[in-house]
């Protein structure tokens, strides 16, 4: 199903993983030489840079090319157009397959990227421009709908990925505003519904193993879903609605909606440090900042520059005290950027606990474990060096 | 995802299962962390306040409160710079580690806030009248000192920032005196001194190994605003017979320094500025060409470009051996 090379995806996909493992000191240098001699990816994947700079230049050159085609064929009639911008479509999509990907082995390089983009927009574009004019945004959608969707399969890119989801979300809201009367109550909780779908099979996705090369696509399409479900939601987003498509200056259930922009980020909140799960936590931070905007648009309870001051030092302080707090009390969470070493420590701990059992009575087990847990974690408190 | 590749691991015999046991072990106790949202509030927090203080003081400029304000600032400054001086590691020509995690933003906090401080007696006060010159000359000296004394690249960014509005506001009054002539030739040309001045200060600083970590700092101002001044010497003062020999001898250099450090950042920018330069002359000196003459030179152009880009390496390693 997908373009690239399986087995050096997951070449990429082990060497990554025992990296860090190796870094950690969790596997031998020997080891992970041999992990390294066995799981050799054959890509050409350039530096971030190299890669902007390819889709840059990759970008013009396919622009002159298509100007030049362009210029000597001289499509005049809107088929002709359409015809052409087809034509070129099909052109950087069978480059991309057969010469980027199938012989020149890119992936991830800048021209793989570009060449998909580029093909799949030439070909929606051409494919829309055949409609007549009044027939809507659902249309347009519909039509762009399964090339993003093929384009995210085939070739497991992750701003195709949510260029789909847009699509399909947008999708389920313009068939549900066409139902009249219902469509005012029933757009914010198809946004959620459609959402919240996506939210479930996003993080099913991820788990299964057979499905690991669009582990990335799940991980995008988790993201914007869980955004989407709280926008869907938030009163702003309600109101605006109501008032810009049905002309209400207060949507409906307003006290649902108000309580949901505040309570669904600080559910996201603990949720997510709760369960460790960094997507969760992040969204509800995101969440948050936006419930305390959509409050202050309806109620300027402070003057705006006041409200910033005051909101800056809290965010500082609410930050100094949990790092200050993570420093002093080390354990499941931490401020350490990759928390190698406590963690590592920890196993190192219970290794040791664990062969000082097998080997020694178990009477000498208590003095040897005093040493290694608690210890001095100073960290930036008071004292100082003066 | 680990426990696939463990298993696949294993599998193949790459890993001993005591070892699988370690990692999954690891993987399943490792500590969730908090260190990227903690520092997103940190810096949140500090734009925040300074954004918030900075439009407060200019409200109130004309109430009774003001005083009271910039009061606060006075003394939310001089505590952030206590602290940064309190807590300091001892001066190194290396690299030094921040002794606290919100060490950085406390000293850049008490920057900023000075910042608005002083902008406040100027705007209050005219303490230094109309010599602006010296508005910036003097957070410029405050901010390259306490960079260079704790070590910190956040302020030397600030304090170069200061050295650009310093030498752009006292090179440009002179020429509204002498010429009536506020073009931008001489902003373009303090543009490409402050380059090259960028660039000379890199160099001294490697050579004589005295805060060589500061080198990414000053190269990426230097060349973006070396190569954005030579840009507009071309194009806006229609002058490329001067500044289109500047942009190529900038181009070359940064390509040099890319190939002798690897560093793929400066190659991209040496070689879209370059582009654009080369691209510019072109166009603007070519006349009498038709449409399809301009798609085959951005045809042939960009391709050369992409071969140039994915050969790079094999280029350098070349050359180098």
């Amino acid at each position: 199903m997908i373009a690239y090379n399986q087995d050096w995806l997951d070449a990429l996909a082990i060497r990554d993983a025992a990296g860090e493992w190796h870094n950690k000191g969790l596997l031998s240098d020997e080891k992970w030489q041999a992990i390294r001699a066995r799981h050799t990816p054959g890509f050409y994947t350039p530096n971030v840079f190299v890669r902007i700079g390819l889709a840059i230049f990759g970008l013009i050159l396919m622009l002159a090319v298509m100007g030049l085609a362009a210029w000597i064929s001289d499509p005049e009639s809107d088929e002709g157009l359409a015809l052409f911008g087809l034509f070129w479509g099909a052109v950087w999509l069978a480059a991309l397959e057969f010469w980027a990907i199938g012989s020149a082995r890119h992936y991830k390089s800048g021209v793989d990227d570009i060449l998909l983009y580029t093909g799949i927009i030439s070909i929606i574009t051409s494919l829309c421009s055949l409609l007549p004019y009044d027939s809507g945004a659902l249309a347009d959608c519909l039509i762009a709908w399964p090339f993003l969707l093929a384009g995210s399969i085939r070739y497991g890119d992750r701003l195709m990925a949510a260029a789909t989801f847009i699509c399909s979300l947008l999708i389920v809201l313009l068939i549900v505003n066409k139902i009249p009367v219902a469509a005012l109550y029933l757009l914010p909780f198809a946004g959620m519904a459609f959402s919240a779908t996506a939210y479930y099979f996003a993080r099913y996705g991820q788990r299964i193993d057979g499905w690991r090369h669009w582990n990335g696509l799940f991980a995008t399409m988790e993201i914007l879903a869980l955004a989407a479900f709280y926008a869907s939601g938030n009163y702003w987003v309600v109101q605006q609605v109501a008032h810009d498509m049905f002309d209400l200056a207060q949507p409906p259930m307003g006290w649902f909606f108000w309580s949901f922009t505040f309570v669904f980020p600080l559910f996201c909140i603990y949720r997510g440090i709760a369960g460790k799960d960094r997507v969760l936590l992040d969204t509800g931070l995101a969440g948050a900042g936006a419930a305390i905007f959509t409050f202050r648009y309806y109620f300027h309870v402070l003057p705006w520059t006041w409200a910033a001051a005051i909101a800056g030092a809290g965010l500082f302080l609410i930050a100094y005290f949990s790092i200050r707090y993570l420093q002093k009390n080390a354990g499941a969470y931490t401020y350490d950027a990759d928390g190698r070493k406590t963690a590592l420590q920890k196993v190192e701990e219970h290794l040791i606990e664990q062969t000082i059992a097998v080997q020694t009575p178990p009477a000498s087990t208590p003095v040897k474990k005093e040493s290694f847990g608690g210890g001095q974690f100073g960290g930036g408190g008071a004292g100082g060096d003066f | 995802m680990h426990e696939n590749i463990l298993r696949r691991l294993v599998q193949q015999e790459l890993i001993a299962p005591e070892d699988a046991d370690k990692i999954a072990l690891f993987e399943s106790e490792k500590p969730f962390s908090l260190h990227w949202e903690l520092k997103t509030l940190l810096y949140l927090g500090v734009l925040l306040l300074n954004i918030g203080l900075g439009y407060i003081i200019y409200e109130n400029i004309d109430s009774i409160g003001h005083t009271a304000i910039i009061l606060l600032i006075g003394v939310l400054s001089a505590a952030c710079f206590g602290y940064a001086v309190r807590y300091r590691q001892p001066f190194s020509r290396g690299e030094v580690e921040s002794p606290t995690p919100y060490y950085d933003y406390i000293l850049l906090l008490g920057c900023l806030a000075f910042l608005v401080m002083e902008g406040y007696w100027q705007y209050q006060y005219q303490i230094f009248g109309t010599r602006y010159g010296l508005a910036t000359f003097i957070p410029m000296v405050l901010f390259f000192g306490l960079a260079y004394w704790l070590d910190n690249q956040g302020v030397l960014a600030l304090g170069i920032t200061a050295l650009a509005s310093w030498l752009g506001l006292t090179v440009a009054p002179q020429h509204i005196l002498t010429e009536n002539d506020f073009s931008s030739a001489a902003l373009v040309n303090t543009g490409v001194f402050l380059g090259l001045l960028l660039i000379a200060i890199t160099f001294a600083s490697e050579r004589l190994d005295f805060k060589k970590h500061f080198s990414l700092t000053y190269l990426n101002f230097g060349a973006h605003i070396g190569m954005i001044s030579c840009l507009a010497g071309m194009i806006s003062l229609d002058l490329p017979a001067i500044y289109f020999p500047l942009l190529c001898l900038a181009a070359v250099f940064f390509l040099w320094y890319a190939r002798a450090r690897e560093s793929f950042y400066f190659l991209l920018c040496a070689v879209i500025y370059g582009y654009i330069g080369i691209t510019y002359l072109l166009l603007d000196n070519a006349s009498g060409l038709d449409f399809m003459d301009y798609m085959l030179y951005f045809i042939l152009s960009c391709g050369g470009i992409i071969f140039l880009l994915i050969n790079y390496k094999r280029f350098f390693k070349k050359t180098s051996a």
